[in-house]
C-alpha cells in the first residue's frame, strides 16, 4: 500500500522534473527520506527539545507549562528538605553504583567466553548460542525467572546450597543478585564481538612472542588487549549507556530495596511523572535532564582516555 | 604442545562451569512450568516434575482475566510485526535516498541524523507521552508501534550497506530507462535483503522485548503487549512458581523460536555494527 502510493507520486514527481529546467528543485530525494524525517522530527527531536524545556517548568503534564527558571534544579540540587533532594542523590548514586558494578563484570566475563570459545572447543557452536540466547529474552520474563530461583523459601538456589539467604532484600546480597542477574541477561553481544576480534589477531604475533619468552599472561596484555582496543572501547561506552538506563532489574527484582538501596533514578522519574497521584512532570524532566547530562559526559570521559591511551 | 593442551582444558572446565550457569534457569523454568502446583508445594525441589502437567499452560493463558495472557501475546504480535514492517519501508526508502540519490543538504542532515544518537533518550520520554496523549493514542496499539520507526541507527547501517553496491549498477539500470523507484525497488532492496534481514530481526525482538515505554502507554490491561504486562502476572502469581514461570516462558518462546531459526544473522550483525563503529 504505502510502496504503491509512493510510486505514483514519484512518477508525477519525476514528470515535472522532465518538464522543468535544472534550477528547479528535485522533490524526489524527499519522498524518501521524508517519512522517516517527518517521523525523527515528531516523536524525536521535538520531544528531546521539549523535554529540556519542560525541565524549567512546573509542569503536571494536563495544563500549560509554566516556565519557573531554575526553580526546579535549585530545589532537587540544593534543597535539602525536599523530598525530591532525596531521590536525586539516592536515585543518581545508586545508578552510578549499579553502572560501576556490572559494567566491568559486563566486559570481563564475556571476553573470558570469548577467550575460552576461540580454543575452539569441541561444542562451540553450541555454547556461543547458549551464552547469546538470553540478550533476546524481555526483562520483565528473565525477572520473573530469577525472582523464583533467588526466592527464600521456595528457590532452589538456596535449597540445593542448603542456606537461608535472603538474596532479595537483604544488602550486599540485593546487588550481588542485580549484577549477576545483568551479566547472565545481557552479555551475549559483546561476548560476540570480542570473539570475531579475537579471531582477526594474527597467529605471527603470538608465536614470535612466545620465541621472545613472553609467558601467557604477559601474552593477554601485550598483544591480545592492544590489538582488540577498538572493540573493548566501544562495548565500555555501549555497555555503559546501556546501564545507565536500569530499570527493570531493580524495580521486578528488588522492588528497589531493601528501603531505596536499590531504588535507580529512572524509578524516580518514572514515579513523578507517571506515578499515582498528580503528576510532577517538571522535576522529572529535570531528574531526566540531570541522568542524560551524567551519561553524556561519562560517555566523552570514556571516549577520551580509551582513545587517548596510544 | 603441552603448554596448549592445558589452557585447552582449563578454557573447557571454565566453558563447561559457564555453560552450568547459564542453562539451569533456563531448564528450571521449562520444568517447572510442567509441575503442577501441588506437586511444588510438596515435593519442591525434584528435578523433574513427578507428574508432568500441562495444566498451568492453560490456566496462564486463558484463566485469568486480571492477567489475559493470551491477549496479550496477540497485542504483542501485532504491535512487533507491524512496527518491523513500517521500519523496514521507512530505512531502506531513507537509506536510498542517503546513499544514492542527490540533493542539496543531504551530507549535513545524515551527519545530523548521526549526531543526535548521542542524545540520551531518557530525555525525551515525559513529552513523547504527551505527545501520544495528545494524539489520542494511549492504549492504542499506534503508540507502541509508530515512535520506535523514528530512530536513526538502522537508516545508518543501511545506507552503509548500500554504499558497498556499485553505483554503475544504477547507471546502466538508468541507461536502460528505469526510473529511480525502480532501481531502488527492483535492484537495489533485492541487493540488500541481508542487512534488511538483520533490521527485521532487530526490530521484532527490541519490539518484543520494550518494557518501559509500553508500560507507560499502555494502562488498560486488555490493550497490553506481553512484556509490560508480565509485571501484573509477577504481583498476581508471587507465590504461585508454577505459573508464573509458565507466564515467563509463553513470553520468550517467539524469540526464542526466531533466535532459533535465524542465528547466524543475529551473529554476523554484531560484527557488522561493532566493525564500521570500531
Amino acid at each position: 500500500m504505502i510502496n504503491a502510493g509512493v510510486n505514483k507520486e514519484l512518477k508525477m514527481s519525476s514528470g515535472i522534473e522532465k518538464h522543468s529546467g535544472k534550477n528547479r528543485i528535485n522533490f524526489s530525494p524527499y519522498l524518501y527520506i521524508g517519512p522517516h524525517l517527518i517521523l525523527f522530527a515528531i516523536f524525536f527531536l521535538f520531544p528531546t527539545l521539549y523535554g529540556i524545556y519542560i525541565s524549567f517548568t512546573n509542569w503536571d503534564l494536563i495544563g500549560d507549562p509554566e516556565f519557573v527558571g531554575f526553580a526546579n534544579y535549585k530545589e532537587i540540587l540544593f534543597n535539602q528538605d525536599s523530598t525530591f533532594y532525596d531521590q536525586l542523590r539516592t536515585g543518581l548514586g545508586n545508578t552510578f553504583k549499579f553502572v560501576l558494578f556490572t559494567v566491568p563484570a559486563c566486559i570481563i566475563v564475556p571476553l573470558l567466553l570469548a577467550a575460552g570459545l576461540n580454543t575452539k572447543p569441541k561444542g562451540m557452536k553450541f555454547f556461543q548460542a547458549l551464552f547469546y540466547m538470553p540478550t533476546l529474552f524481555s526483562v520483565s520474563a528473565v525477572m520473573i525467572i530469577f525472582s523464583m530461583l533467588y526466592s527464600v523459601s521456595f528457590g532452589p538456589l538456596n535449597h540445593y546450597l542448603n542456606v537461608e539467604t535472603n538474596w532479595l532484600a537483604t544488602q550486599p546480597y540485593a546487588w550481588i543478585t542485580l549484577v549477576t542477574v545483568t551479566v547472565w541477561w545481557t552479555i551475549g553481544a559483546n561476548m560476540i564481538i570480542y570473539q570475531a576480534a579475537l579471531n582477526g589477531i594474527s597467529k605471527d604475533l603470538y608465536e614470535a612472542a612466545s620465541m621472545d619468552g613472553a609467558n601467557s599472561i604477559q601474552r593477554f596484555f601485550r598483544i591480545t588487549l592492544p590489538s582488540i582496543r577498538a572493540q573493548i572501547l566501544y562495548t565500555v561506552v555501549i555497555t555503559t549507556i546501556a546501564q545507565f538506563n536500569v530499570y527493570g532489574q531493580p524495580l521486578m527484582l528488588t522492588k528497589g530495596g531493601p528501603t531505596s538501596s536499590t531504588t535507580v533514578l529512572l524509578m524516580y522519574i518514572q514515579e513523578n511523572a507517571f506515578g499515582s497521584g498528580i503528576s510532577i512532570a517538571g522535576i522529572g524532566a529535570a531528574l531526566a535532564v540531570i541522568l542524560g547530562l551524567c551519561i553524556m559526559v561519562v560517555s566523552a570521559i570514556q571516549f577520551f582516555f580509551l582513545r587517548q591511551r596510544d | 604442545m603441552e603448554k596448549k593442551r592445558i589452557s585447552k582444558i582449563v578454557a573447557v572446565i571454565f566453558l563447561l562451569l559457564m555453560v552450568f550457569i547459564w542453562i539451569v534457569p533456563v531448564l528450571y523454568t521449562m520444568i517447572s512450568s510442567f509441575k503442577s502446583e501441588a506437586d511444588i508445594q510438596t515435593n519442591a525441589f525434584t528435578i523433574l516434575p513427578i507428574n508432568w502437567v500441562i495444566g498451568n499452560y492453560q490456566d496462564v493463558l486463558f484463566g485469568n482475566t486480571s492477567a489475559p495472557v493470551a491477549k496479550w501475546f496477540m497485542n504483542s504480535l501485532i504491535i512487533s510485526v507491524s512496527q518491523t514492517v513500517l521500519v523496514l519501508v521507512i530505512v531502506s526508502l531513507a537509506g536510498y535516498g542517503y546513499s544514492r540519490m542527490k540533493f542539496k543538504g543531504r551530507d549535513a542532515i545524515f551527519v545530523f541524523l548521526m549526531a543526535t544518537m548521542m542524545f540520551p533518550a531518557v530525555v525525551n520520554l515525559i513529552p513523547l507521552y504527551k505527545i501520544i496523549d495528545t494524539l489520542g493514542w494511549v492504549n492504542n496499539y499506534l503508540a507502541a508501534i509508530v515512535p520506535g520507526a523514528a530512530g536513526v541507527f538502522n537508516i545508518f547501517l543501511i545506507r552503509q550497506f548500500m554504499q558497498g553496491i556499485p553505483k554503475e549498477f544504477d547507471e546502466s539500470a538508468r541507461v536502460d530507462g528505469a526510473s529511480d523507484f525502480q532501481i531502488f525497488f527492483k535492484l537495489i532492496l533485492p541487493l540488500i535483503r541481508p542487512v534488511l534481514t538483520v533490521v527485521a530481526l532487530f526490530t521484532f525482538t527490541a519490539s518484543w522485548n520494550d518494557f518501559l515505554w509500553p508500560s507507560i502507554v499502555f494502562n488498560d490491561v486488555e490493550k497490553m503487549p506481553i512484556t509490560p504486562g508480565l509485571q501484573l502476572l509477577q504481583g498476581m502469581y508471587a507465590l504461585d512458581v508454577a505459573h508464573a514461570l509458565t507466564g515467563a516462558l509463553v513470553a520468550i518462546v517467539p524469540t526464542f523460536i526466531l533466535y532459533l531459526f535465524t542465528q547466524k544473522y543475529f551473529m554476523e550483525s554484531l560484527s557488522l555494527s561493532s566493525g564500521v563503529k570500531g
